[in-house]
């Protein structure tokens, strides 16, 4: 016989506790479905009305198989058919019930129905957007701690760690774009801000514009920096006084702003002297296009003007050798650096103002007058020289003074070269062959005479008298030795009318061969270095003005005596520069600029011209920038 | 959660009007006065060579801005307190809207309209970004409460979530008789409605592929088809699913509106947190390369 099966239908309540409904079924056969007539009813849409069949198949064994070919659950897996051990208690699924099948208490097949817990009913807090989305602190936190990480971790720490990959994290810092002379760099942030929360320091600056390199240092860098796509060959940069000069002598920041600033700046290790106080970068492209409106240099921003400094430099630098200058219209006259003696173991040179009519010992005698005469001597010689050796005239000012190439200035003096024509060393021939007296040394003379005449000394020879230039090669002279006529010639030559004392200044009691002594010379090379007169520039020379003649400048014509300055005062300069078109067609700006620089003392400020050759070529006449010094 | 979400509710209603003219509009007045300063201070400077934040004034804007932002970023703790204190939220929140607005004229100013590719810009970015969202909160703050409760009518919102289960209780009953194909359509309905949905669906009250819509158009289809007996039980199911679907779009249209009325949150929020990051990189950053 077969067992019973025994159901127990259980459902929950919704106050906790349960009903408990029983049924015996003795066929030994179970229909279950979703259909109102099944044995095991399972109101769920899931479940087919007549879904499977349960059958008992041997002690304490349950058959459950599918009619519709849907299949259903046992211990968690889909099955068409299963066989059930009510010893073991197991369970199969349909829909939302579970069917537990066990031994029952009367030695029958116990089957329970449950229906499964649903999921709760949705809570009002469903229509709260927090429902929908992960949580706004997640969110929140998710995002400032990537912009933390990206943006200020990695460029602190990761700078010098990317670079090599050509990454450079710490470019999204950049306020703004360079110059266009310092585009070449962009990339390379750490080039100029060399320490973390350390103000952009000289040192980054000078690593290009330092000046004092020798000629093939700077060539060298300057292809190196073209290599990286610098624009420019850097500007070297000496300051036209020491540096604790040049603090000494500013004035306090005129304005509230900027007296806070240079507060905040001393206390935040911020220092308003450095190159990049006055010379600043990332200041932005002027238009709206980077590339083409990037400013060509960093943007100055003059901290003082060049008068608010030097309007009452002494008081605030008492020991400055300079007068008060407010501007232009109150500039003092020239102080040319004066030779006061060529004598002693140096010159004596001292700055004295024009008005003080300055003389100039050079220890030459000279007269500009007589050799720019158009009908004297000197004139009548130069045509007897003739064109062929440059001359051929009444002498101009090139005759002697040669402008040197592209420099803006005059060859020194050579006597050699620039008055020899004229004042020719020879005094006798030999064989065809004029011989010279050598220059500047009174004991070669004298060797050379004695080498010529035989040694000895003492007097014979007459004193010919002879005009620079006349010269009358003597006959042949007697080889026979004639220490006489050596030192007769010597004394012929320093004596009026001889080759040497026309020029030099001579007395016989000096420690020269027979007690002469010549007077030392020193000419100078520049009066004004402090200031820069370029002859080239085209005004200068009057270029479309009616050009200038250097006599309109410079007295020369009626100076009789080498002691004359023919420098013209700075009303000469004024009467162009300071004026207005309206006053004069030559009109010319009053900036000291013009003539001054800040950081290239003795020239004019730059304009950009002639960079190359002054990087290479001009030497630095000011301290170094950063140096202090007397 | 709910609990949360009613508390607010109830204030909002409450003070919605009177956070913007509170104690006589003081902190709009306020706000005016800083800005109209602000931009005197700005252009009798003499800012060289241009006004940015490295000048005086611009170090000063910076920092009373960077300040400010602070001060309205921590609007989030004082809500959370729970202690009212000497001085209210609403007077926070008056203050919160209308200094907030002012940091539009003082980092601009602070800024010298200098704006690039850079970190810096970002932080002013996000600024605005977290300001926009504060003005469009204020906007659903004093419109949408209305619309809020013109849309629910005298149901609350428990009650619509309730009225849903149990059509979905008398759709599954009616259904009881249905073989399996059309079984499994009913099901569909039941199983797969997903009443609410995701952020852009509440936000635009989406639901064209509704389940219960899905489910509605098959029974229909099967309806036409089907025989006379059949059809009848099918029509009965018909009817439930479209009271189902009204009952889901009036509980959509109320999601809706709280998405409207919450999504700027959830901007303004992490908008402020990326602000007080971006804004700690621009500070840290303009120190360290200096
Ligand atoms: C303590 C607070 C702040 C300090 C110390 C500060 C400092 C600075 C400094 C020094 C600059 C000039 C950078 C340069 O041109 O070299 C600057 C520019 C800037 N700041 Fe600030 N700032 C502060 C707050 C803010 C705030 C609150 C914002 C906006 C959310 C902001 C956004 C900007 C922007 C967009 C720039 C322009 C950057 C550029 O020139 O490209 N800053 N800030
Ligand atoms: C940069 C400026 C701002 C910052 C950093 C900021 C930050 C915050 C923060 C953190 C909260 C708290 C949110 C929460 O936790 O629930 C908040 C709330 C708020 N903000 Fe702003 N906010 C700014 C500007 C504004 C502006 C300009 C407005 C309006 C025009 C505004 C309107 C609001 C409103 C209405 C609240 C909600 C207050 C409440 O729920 O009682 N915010 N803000």
């Amino acid at each position: 016989m077969t067992q019973a099966i025994t159901l127990r239908l259980i459902t929950r309540q919704a106050g906790g506790g349960e009903i408990v409904r029983t049924r015996r079924i003795d066929s030994g056969e179970a229909m279950i479905g979703r259909a109102q007539g099944c044995d095991i009813y399972l109101p769920d849409l899931s479940v087919d009305p007549q879904h499977a069949l349960m059958r008992v198949a041997g002690r304490n064994r349950v058959t459950i198989e599918s009619l519709t070919g849907v299949a259903f659950q046992v211990d968690g897996k889909q099955t068409l058919r299963a066989d059930l051990d009510a010893g073991r208690g197991q369970m199969a699924s349909f829909g939302a019930f579970d069917l537990s099948v066990s031994e029952g208490a009367e030695d029958d097949i116990a089957v329970a129905v449950t229906r499964r817990e649903e999921e709760h009913a949705p809570s009002p807090s469903l229509f709260s957007l927090k429902a929908s989305l992960f949580g706004r602190r997640r969110m929140a936190w998710a995002l400032g701690l990537t912009i933390l990480a990206l943006c200020l971790i990695v460029p602190l720490a990761g700078a010098s760690l990317f670079r090599h990959l050509h990454i450079h994290p710490d470019q999204q810092w950049s306020t703004g774009p360079l110059s266009k002379a310092h585009a070449f760099l962009e990339k390379d942030c750490q080039s100029c801000h060399q320490a973390k929360f350390v103000a952009v320091r000289d040192q980054a600056c000078l690593a290009c514009h330092q000046a004092g390199r020798t000629p093939a240092q700077t060539l060298a860098l300057n292809a190196d920096l073209g290599r990286r796509g610098s624009p420019f060959i850097p500007r070297l940069i000496s300051d036209h006084a020491g540096h604790d000069r040049l603090l000494k002598a500013m004035p306090p920041p005129p304005t509230l702003g900027g007296k806070v600033k240079g507060l905040f700046g001393k206390a935040f290790n911020h220092p308003n002297d450095r190159c990049a106080s006055c010379h600043l970068e990332h200041t932005g492209p002027k238009g709206p296009v980077i590339e083409a409106d990037r400013p060509i240099k960093p943007t100055l921003v003059v901290a003082t003007t060049c008068g608010g400094c030097h309007g009452q430099l002494k008081s605030r630098l008492p020991s400055t050798g300079l007068i008060d200058t407010p501007d232009w219209k109150r500039h003092p006259d020239f102080r040319p650096l004066v030779t006061v003696s060529a004598e002693g173991p140096a010159p004596r040179i001292e700055r004295i103002a024009l008005t003080a009519d300055p003389q100039e010992h050079s220890g030459l005698v000279f007269s500009h007058r007589q050799h720019l005469d158009p009908t004297g001597g000197v004139a009548r010689m130069g045509v007897g020289l003739g064109a062929a050796r440059g001359y051929g005239g009444a002498l101009t000012c090139i005759s002697c003074h040669r402008p040197t190439p592209g420099a803006g200035g005059f060859k020194p003096i050579e006597m050699e070269r620039d008055c020899a024509a004229c004042h020719a060393l020879g005094f006798a021939s030999a064989g065809g062959e004029i011989k010279l007296l050598p220059h500047g040394d009174a004991g070669k003379v004298m060797a050379t005479l004695q080498a010529f005449y035989g040694g000895g000394s003492g007097a014979g020879a007459e004193p010919q008298r002879r005009l620079p230039g006349d010269f009358r090669p003597q006959s042949a002279a007697p080889r026979a030795a004639n220490p006489a006529m050596a030192s007769g010639a010597f004394r012929q030559a320093f004596s009026p009318g001889g080759t040497c004392y026309g020029c030099h200044r001579i007395s016989w009691d000096g420690d020269g061969p027979m007690g002469v002594k010549v007077a030392k010379v020193h000419l100078a090379s520049r009066f004004l270095p402090r200031g820069a007169f370029d002859h080239s520039v085209p005004a200068h020379k009057g270029d479309g003005l009616g050009a200038f003649n250097c006599v309109d400048c410079h007295k020369a014509k009626t100076s009789e005596h080498a002691e004359d300055l023919l420098l013209p005062g700075v009303a000469k300069c004024a009467t162009c520069h300071g004026k207005t078109e309206h006053q004069t067609p030559a009109a010319a700006s009053g900036q000291c600029a013009d003539c001054h620089s800040y950081h290239k003392p003795g020239k004019a400020t730059p304009t950009g011209q002639s960079r190359t050759f002054e990087a290479i070529f001009a030497p630095a006449d000011g301290p170094a920038r950063g140096i202090p010094g007397g | 959660m709910a609990r949360s979400a009613t508390v607010s509710q109830r204030r909002r209603s409450s003070t919605h009007e009177s956070f913007l003219r509170h104690k006589g509009f003081l902190f709009l007045k306020v706000a005016v006065f800083v800005c109209v300063a602000a931009v005197a201070a700005y252009f009798f400077q003499h800012a060289r060579p241009r006004p940015g934040g490295g000048t005086p004034l611009g170090y000063f804007l910076g920092t009373v801005g960077a300040g400010l932002i602070v001060w309205l970023a921590l609007l989030g703790v004082r809500k959370r307190a729970v202690s009212s204190g000497h001085y209210s939220l609403k007077a926070w929140v008056s203050a919160h809207v209308y200094l907030g607005l002012s940091l539009i004229v003082i980092a601009t100013l602070h800024t010298g309209f200098q704006f690039g590719w850079n970190v810096h810009t970002l932080a002013y970015g996000l600024m605005l970004l977290v300001i926009a969202s504060g003005a469009i909160g204020v906007w659903a703050y004093v419109a949408l409460p209305a619309r809020l409760s013109e849309n629910r009518g005298e149901t609350t919102r428990k009650q619509m979530l309730a009225q849903i289960q149990s059509l979905d209780e008398l759709i599954h009953e009616a259904a009881q008789g249905f073989p399996r194909d059309t079984a499994a359509i009913v099901r569909i309905s039941l199983e797969q409605t997903d009443i609410g949905g995701g952020f852009w669906r509440r936000l635009f009250e989406d639901y064209r592929d509704c389940a219960n819509l899905r489910a509605l158009r098959e029974i229909e289809a099967a309806q036409r088809t089907a025989g006379a007996h059949e059809a009848k039980a099918l029509g009965e199911v018909a009817v439930l699913m479209r009271r189902k679907g009204d009952a889901l779009g009036l509980a959509r249209r109320q999601m809706h509106i709280t998405a409207l009325l919450e999504a700027w949150l959830f901007v303004h929020v992490p908008a402020t947190f990326a602000l007080l990051a971006a804004l700690t990189v621009h500070i840290v950053s303009v120190f360290a390369y200096w």
